[in-house]
């Protein structure tokens, strides 16, 4: 039974790693669609985000089935737990995504305004963010994960900077409020996406070492 | 070839109080990090031959009190040699030899001084196949405390091994009903019952519930984590499961040598040796 199991296993990470490359592919679209306004992009991202819903219900199932049936231990016990948390963090991320895509779609044509800058750069951030967390999942390397950690607070400290950017723009441009909103929401989509790439990165880390890193800044 | 070590005594020290050489352990899980249990049984650089092949080699590890400790690895790997060494009931095996000590409270169970006999009225053995005696089931509690000049109230003394086997209610009614009208699981539990009643410290159980159904199992599983609280419990089982589910401990063992010797959290989490790892989730064995 093991080679059956070990062949379960491979399955189900195949499964999550092209869930992981398709959620990957949605961030990519919806910073397009909100730094070029391409409303048809946005609607696209949106539509495949039901794709990612699916796809999550089914990996959960079958990682709940594979820990029924075969009782896994030690690191089979560690990639199944893994997997589980993963496939929540990128339905999550997908969620962000499809945030994202609904505010690109209400943008009027100032587009990110003056804040257009500071979000690009955290967008950029996120998905090399993105990137690095599921390249560590893929290959299951505990050192590149921890390399998302010191990005995201890169991000909170852009994500800092653009409210503060807001608030005094809404100040000055208070009928302007419903777009510095739109643009206010993106960041933060954008914050929670980082978040969710670094959980993924400290899930690698778990899945290696079986060490629990989440909540460093609390020790 | 010293044998080097997680053992769960000491935290930092380099030897035992036995002298067996250990390296500091992993930091322990919070809720477990509780005083270091005491020793009953020590092996140190324990070595068992059956004729010239070697069952057991150099191995060391300390046996805590009043905790479960599970022996696992793949058939053959000395596991239960090293088990039944702990009550000498190699010494049945004609051509097995021991090097090394094996100390049971700082008794050498192979020296001179020690008496096998008495030895095992401290150190009861259960065996994978449940074999009361063809006699009542008063009979089979009542007999070893019996022969070995019991004084007591016996009346007392079987239903208290009855009750602590977890079997009374289930039998208190037919004590003179022959032990082989009980289910295998009864059996094995009686069994159980037949060790507890000559008061031993530590209950030794080879397989315990290989020939028993999942709720026999289960039984039996409950009433090894109940005797915990009196008896130290030293486990052999193939059933990995088993041992992640009742054990303090868990040593495992592969070709006759000690692998690795940690809390069960950690065996079957996130084990230190890659033999280990590969045993657990099925890769070899």
């Amino acid at each position: 039974m093991t080679a059956q199991f070990v062949r379960l296993l491979d399955e189900l990470q195949r499964r999550s790693l092209r869930m992981a490359s398709l959620v990957e592919d949605i961030v990519q679209e919806v910073c397009e669609a909100a730094f070029d306004a391409d409303e048809r992009l946005a609607r696209r991202a949106i539509g495949r985000d039901k794709e990612v819903d699916a796809e999550e219900v089914e990996i959960e199932a079958e990682t709940v089935r594979l820990m029924a049936l075969y009782q896994p231990v030690g690191s089979d016990l560690r990639f199944l737990c893994t997997v589980l948390k993963v496939n929540n963090d990128l339905e999550r991320v997908a969620d962000c995504a499809v945030n994202i895509a609904e505010r690109a779609m209400h943008l009027d044509k100032s587009g990110l305004g003056r804040q257009s800058d500071a979000v690009h750069q955290m967008a950029s951030i996120v998905r090399r963010m993105l990137r690095s967390a599921i390249q560590a999942y893929g290959v299951q390397d505990a050192q590149s994960g921890q390399s998302v950690f010191p990005e995201d607070d890169a991000v909170d400290a852009l994500y800092g900077q653009i409210i503060q950017s807001i608030v005094a723009d809404a100040v000055r441009q208070p009928d302007r409020m419903a777009a510095f909103l739109d643009v206010l929401s993106i960041a933060k989509n954008l914050e929670r996406i980082a978040d969710h790439a670094t959980n993924i990165a400290e899930d690698v880390v778990f899945l290696k070492t079986g060490e629990i890193v989440r909540h460093r800044g609390g020790e | 070839m010293v044998t080097t070590m997680e053992t769960p005594f000491g935290s930092d020290q380099a030897t035992t109080p036995l002298g067996v050489t250990v390296r500091p352990r992993p930091q322990r899980l919070k809720e477990t990090n509780s005083p270091p249990p005491e020793s009953v049984i020590a092996a140190d650089r324990l070595t068992i031959r059956y004729g010239t092949f070697i069952a057991v080699h150099d191995v060391s590890l300390e046996i805590p009190s009043r905790q479960v400790t599970a022996i696992i690895g793949p058939s053959g790997c000395g596991k239960s040699t090293l088990l039944r060494a702990m009550n000498r009931m190699n010494d049945f095996v004609p051509s097995a030899s021991v090097d090394g000590k094996l100390l049971y409270r700082g008794l050498d169970i192979y020296g001179p001084e020690c008496d096998p006999v008495e030895l095992r009225l401290r150190i009861g053995m259960v065996f994978q196949k449940p074999n009361p005696f063809p006699k009542s089931i008063y009979k089979n509690v009542a007999w070893g405390a019996a022969i070995n000049g019991y004084r007591g109230n016996m009346d007392e003394l079987v239903e208290r091994s009855l009750r602590q086997a977890a079997l009374w209610n289930e039998v208190k009614d037919k004590l003179q009903q022959s032990a082989y009208a009980l289910s295998g699981g009864q059996q094995q539990r009686l069994c159980i019952a037949r060790a507890i009643a000559l008061e031993p410290e530590v209950l030794l159980m080879d397989e315990p519930c290989s020939a028993l159904d999942p709720i026999a199992t289960s039984r039996i599983e409950d009433l090894i984590d109940e005797l915990k609280s009196r008896y130290t419990v030293v486990l052999v089982t193939h059933n990995m499961q088993q041992a992640a589910r009742v054990s303090d401990w868990t040593a495992f063992m592969y070709l006759g040598e000690l692998i690795e010797y940690d809390d069960t959290n950690v065996i079957f989490t996130r084990p230190n040796e890659q033999r280990t790892q590969d045993y657990i989730t099925g890769r070899f064995g």
